[in-house]
């Protein structure tokens, strides 16, 4: 059995990442540290015989990507799709929900100062966040976090890519819990795993490394 | 958006000028007052900025009530902590400075928007890595899924495309059948010899009756029944083409081979 070969064809024929215990499905005597192995042969292997691309680590999983030098090769063809690039008002809210997900709107709107519905909706449709459960308060409001193609999007590995807050020139001190200023407590009882650190003096939380989707 | 800080304003003493449009909204706009003139974020000067921000907002569109009240919501908001400056009331705490909630919400707001611009950054890279299918197949187009609609101008444009002729009389009277099929069949076949497709509207244009067109018509789908044809069209309306079935050709379907019950 070759199993880094195994490996390859598996990675070659997906147009998505896939996590090693997905690609030990190919067959029943694969197992996870197997496919890992392999995965940093290929891994070598790219790198030293300097293919066009190489394995990528994105998303919680890895995927066979063209090396960044090559774009303007490929971006030479009319069909290659121009790479959708989202606009300020739809970062801002990404970036919002990323680092205090699970979030409702009216918490977006009040960070952001301005109704956010339609950009919600827009990020919504392009299945960059999802709905990840309801808040408590009235109307036990929708709460938002990102998704698995929001760490593709931005070619992240996971969500501990993300800039943490002590990285950035603006570091905030004496955060007032958002609690005190509406009825909507960002915890939830419902989805445990996503509670925010309360303990973090940060403006920002940490962003909870759970993915949810 | 990063060019804001260079160019968003002139500033001249009291004389500022802003254009609205280019924020994104009333914090945007207030850390954009800040930023620009070194204002200690910690010590904001209200009255001078609350004076800036109602100039900058005279501008704004009154017909879009949604964002203009996002802004005037943001006014009021520093009108009321210089009123508050200048007239403590008897129950607030001392020590709380009035500007300490909109100082945090400006500080959390301008995070977001660094952490947005390094997200931007991110994405841009990533852009510029391309995974196996990058060109997505086509979607091949199969015409019984081809959804049935149109729209209303279609069917007009259509039925003023076909010159219906003006019934003259208004009697009915029953005729005989002055075209036959086989001959309609006949017409086809003959058309269909040295090419392998034709448009409907070229079978009838030379006839003329609506007829004419009814029985072409029955003859392209009495011969697509006997699979030596097969019909396309695109969409609905749209030009009617009829092909030869290539792979019935030996089959010796000619028109000898083609009874018709007409």
């Amino acid at each position: 059995m070759n199993i880094p070969q195994i490996v390859e064809a598996v990675l070659f024929a997906s147009d998505a990442p896939l996590t090693p215990d997905e690609i030990a499905r190919a067959d029943r005597r694969l197992d996870e540290d197997q496919v890992e192995e392999a995965l940093q042969i290929l891994r070598a292997e790219y790198d030293d015989a300097q293919r066009a691309f190489h394995l990528t680590e994105i998303a919680g999983g890895y995927q066979l990507l063209t090396r960044p030098e090559y774009a303007p090769y490929l971006e030479r063809f009319d069909n290659v799709p121009r790479p959708n690039r989202l606009s300020g008002p739809s970062l801002e809210t990404l970036a919002i929900i990323a680092y205090r997900q699970p979030i409702g709107r009216i918490e977006i709107e009040y960070i952001r100062g301005v109704n956010s519905s339609g950009v919600i909706r827009t990020l919504q449709d392009r299945n960059l966040i999802d709905i990840v459960g309801r808040g408590e308060g009235l109307g036990r409001p929708l709460l938002y976090g990102t998704t698995q193609r929001f760490e593709e999007h931005f070619g992240f590995t996971s969500l501990d890519d993300l800039p943490r807050p002590d990285e950035l020139p603006i570091i905030l001190k004496d955060r007032i819990p958002l609690q005190e200023i509406e009825e909507e407590p960002p915890d939830t009882p419902d989805f445990p795993e996503n509670v925010p650190d309360e303990e973090s003096d940060d403006a920002i939380s940490e962003p909870s490394f759970d993915s949810t989707v | 958006m990063d060019l804001r800080f260079a160019e968003g304003a002139i500033v001249r003493d009291d004389f500022f000028l802003v254009e609205i449009d280019r924020f994104q909204g009333p914090l945007d706009l207030l850390l954009h007052l800040i930023r620009s003139q070194d204002i200690d974020v910690f010590d904001i000067p209200v009255a001078r900025i609350t004076d800036q921000f109602l100039k900058a907002i005279e501008e704004l569109d009154a017909e879009d009530l949604d964002s203009a009240g996002e802004f005037l919501e943001t006014a009021a908001t520093l009108i009321r902590i210089k009123a508050q400056m200048l007239l403590p009331r008897e129950g607030d705490e001392i020590d709380e400075d009035p500007r300490a909630e909109l100082v945090r919400r400006l500080l959390e707001y301008e995070q977001i928007r660094e952490i947005s611009q390094r997200m931007r950054v991110a994405e841009a890279d990533r852009a510029r890595r391309f995974s196996k299918g990058f060109i997505p197949a086509r979607p091949k187009l199969t015409y019984q899924e081809t959804p049935l609609e149109t729209n209303w101008t279609d069917v007009l444009s259509s039925a003023l495309a076909l010159e219906m002729p003006t019934p003259s009389q208004r009697a009915h009277r029953v005729t005989p059948r002055t075209i036959s099929m086989q001959e309609k069949v006949a017409l086809i076949l003959d058309r269909l010899q040295d090419r392998s497709g034709i448009e409907f509207t070229s079978l009838i244009k030379d006839f003329g009756d609506t007829m004419h067109g009814v029985m072409t018509l029955l003859a392209g789908l009495e011969l697509t029944r006997r699979r030596v044809l097969f019909l396309r069209q695109s969409r609905p309306f749209s030009e009617l083409w009829l092909y030869r079935r290539e792979e019935e050709e030996d089959l010796g379907l000619g028109l000898e081979g083609v009874e018709v019950d007409s």
